[in-house]
């Protein structure tokens, strides 16, 4: 009886604990998602405020036959499915390259591929426009050129365009690569010599070891950078845009709405819609989670 | 013996292969940089002049009678010279050997604009010390210390106290609150944004102000948070239960337990924290738009982006904007990518 009342005050003191993070999920995130949801019940613009008016689910149906959200939308699907299956598997490679004790430097290495995640998006946009710029740049004339490859179209072509969305990834693969890197430092030696004794080969013990043990990571992994493509910040703040597109078609239409437009109410429909789109898909991996990714036995603390 | 032999060299060849090539693909990968490296340290006069090499070079120049002149390369009978160009003149021109001065004019026959200026190899820190004389780098450094600083206890200690609130007790419903807490990590930032822009604006007037970059880290982060619970998990209950025998509360245990074991990942998510807010420009463009003198580094000088012309006045905004975030990335890489550790997101 006594044991039972001390549980009940440790998750007293526990819920104390978390009370910062609840309050502002409370109030910064549960609130601000119910009124935005009430804000695209409307019509309100900045530019005529007064004119505001209840229009039910109108926002919802224009939204349906809204080509440009579409579009959007398509594209967004087009540079996940372009760009977050290449950062992981790039992030796994240098990762599992990385781990490799015969490596001379490799923490240096480590921090060298991540260097470019901390760089500010207003930095990184820099570089890479004036590095590829097919006039002044560097792209061309050190490396296409040299190497006999055809030039660098510039970013006002559809393929230059898709290029540099790749390479702007492959700098974006820091976060992943770092908690991938920490979770094969974590992979217990001792798996890696018993398969070895077992006259194991390296792709054996990659496929058959390493994957299996890291699969969290790379499931967190997958999560981050997906929530990129909707232009979401978890621990990288990428805010580029290039005129020609950025790396959130969807995110760049509904900021487009927002300050452009300052159609308050359209926009916050928009971004309803996104959201319920990536609960969707993340309930999706979620539920896709429980085949693949692996969870050590015993650690249910 | 043989066999073992050539094992050991293949050994050996197999692993200098791997060397060069992790090294190519790094350098391969960082490429770009140098591109601002080298660009940001040339002059003005490099970008409008075609002759001009890829590396930071100014034309030479030399003295003769008083007055400066170009150096070129001029083919003649004897071979190639480097000569001072005194009297250009489309059909024939005039020149002095600038280590003999006294020997006299030496006349050229051709277009002189044809030659190759000589170059020589020259850094010049312009476009930096332009930046440094157009901004205020004292207002910026103290508006940037503030917001990071700032941030930064507030991220720590709430996500600290809330990942060994999720780690250590029996929190009711807590898992169901920990998945919304995962949750939150993937939120689009964009579906809240409307209602607390106008809370934080019109009913708090914070347009202007450096709270709404500030108030809402003091509440933590979630994926910190999710980084934090990890490692304390990890850490074995044994020594706490011996503590709490002592007499020791939930508190002391936290500090004199848990963050000495935990400390490298705090560290890593310090950093993290760090890297995150130093780059951050989205609230900052937005709440500070009517206070441009309270902008921080990053988002001040992107602030005046549209007025930035020449190349190296660009890579050196660039640099600027890195310098300081590249910098302790290096001096913490010893424990920085070790301190990240995600076994799994269940319960």
């Amino acid at each position: 009886m006594r044991h039972a009342g001390y549980h009940a005050q440790r998750g007293r003191i526990g819920l104390l604990l978390i009370a910062p993070w609840l309050i502002g999920f409370l109030l910064l995130k549960l609130l601000p998602i119910a009124a935005s949801f009430v804000f695209s019940l409307t019509d309100f613009n900045m530019l005529k405020p007064q004119n505001t008016r209840f229009v039910g689910l109108a926002n919802y149906a224009i939204l349906l036959r809204d080509e440009t959200l579409w579009a959007a939308l398509f594209s967004t699907a087009g540079v996940a499915l372009l760009t977050v299956p290449l950062q992981l598997l790039v992030a796994l490679m240098l990762a599992a390259l990385l781990s490799k004790p015969s490596i001379v430097g490799r923490n240096l290495y480590r921090t060298l591929i991540f260097l470019p995640s901390i760089i500010p998006g207003i930095a990184v946009f820099s570089i890479w426009a004036g590095f590829i710029d097919p006039a002044s740049g560097w792209l061309n004339r050190l490396i296409m050129e040299p190497l006999n490859l055809p030039p660098y179209p510039g970013v006002n072509s559809e393929s230059g365009r898709n290029a540099l969305l790749i390479l702007l990834s492959l700098w974006n693969i820091g976060p992943a690569f770092l908690i991938m890197s920490g979770a094969m430092l974590g992979v217990p030696k001792e798996l890696y010599e018993a398969a070895r004794v077992d006259g194991a080969g390296p792709l054996y013990r990659l496929l058959n070891i390493t994957l299996p043990v890291i699969s969290p990571a790379i499931f967190f992994s997958l999560l981050i950078s997906l929530i990129t493509v909707f232009g979401g910040t978890v621990l990288l703040d990428r805010n580029i845009t290039f005129s020609s597109g950025g790396q959130s078609p969807i995110d760049d239409y509904i900021t487009y709405m927002m300050f452009s437009r300052q159609a308050l109410g359209y926009a916050a429909a928009l971004a309803w819609t996104m959201f319920v789109i990536v609960i969707g898909i993340t309930v999706y991996l979620f539920r896709s989670a429980e085949r693949w990714v692996y969870y050590p036995v015993g650690d249910s603390s | 013996m043989n066999r073992k032999r050539s094992l050991r060299l293949w050994d050996i060849t197999g692993v200098t292969l791997i060397n060069v090539l992790v090294l190519l693909v790094v350098v391969a990968y960082l490429f770009p940089i140098s591109y601002m490296l080298v660009t940001a340290v040339k002059g003005d006069s490099q970008f409008s002049d075609a002759n001009a090499p890829l590396w930071p070079a100014r034309t030479v120049t030399g003295t003769y009678a008083g007055e400066e002149y170009p150096l070129y390369r001029v083919p003649l009978e004897e071979g190639e010279r480097e000569l001072l160009l005194v009297t250009p003149r489309r059909g024939a021109s005039e020149f002095v050997d600038p280590d003999d001065v006294d020997g006299g004019i030496i006349a050229w026959e051709g277009n002189w604009r044809t030659l190759e200026p000589v170059y020589a190899f020259h850094l010049t820190f312009d476009a930096f010390t332009d930046w440094f004389d157009e901004l205020d780098f004292g207002r910026i450094g103290r508006n940037t210390a503030i917001v990071v600083g700032l941030t930064e206890v507030g991220v720590l200690i709430t996500s600290i106290l809330v990942a060994y609130g999720f780690a250590r007790f029996p929190i009711p419903r807590g898992d169901l609150l920990f998945l919304i807490l995962i949750g939150t990590i993937i939120l689009p930032e964009k579906v809240t944004l409307i209602p607390t822009y106008f809370t934080f604006v019109r009913l708090f007037d914070w347009q202007g102000t450096w709270y709404p970059l500030i108030v809402p880290f003091w509440f933590g982060s979630a994926v910190l948070i999710f980084l934090l619970r990890q490692n304390f998990r990890t850490i074995p209950r044994e020594l706490e239960e011996a503590a709490m025998l002592d007499g020791a509360g939930p508190l002391r245990i936290l500090t004199s337990v848990i963050l000495p074991l935990a400390w490298p990942t705090v560290v890593t998510v310090a950093l993290l924290h760090f890297f995150f807010i130093w780059n951050e420009t989205r609230l900052a463009t937005l709440y500070l738009l009517s206070a441009p003198d309270k902008h921080p580094l990053v988002s001040g000088m992107m602030a005046r982006g549209g007025f930035v012309s020449g190349a190296n006045n660009v890579q050196a905004r660039a640099l600027i904007t890195m310098i300081v975030p590249a910098t302790i990335l290096f001096l913490s890489q010893r424990f920085f990518m070790r301190g990240v550790q995600v076994t799994g997101l269940e319960r």
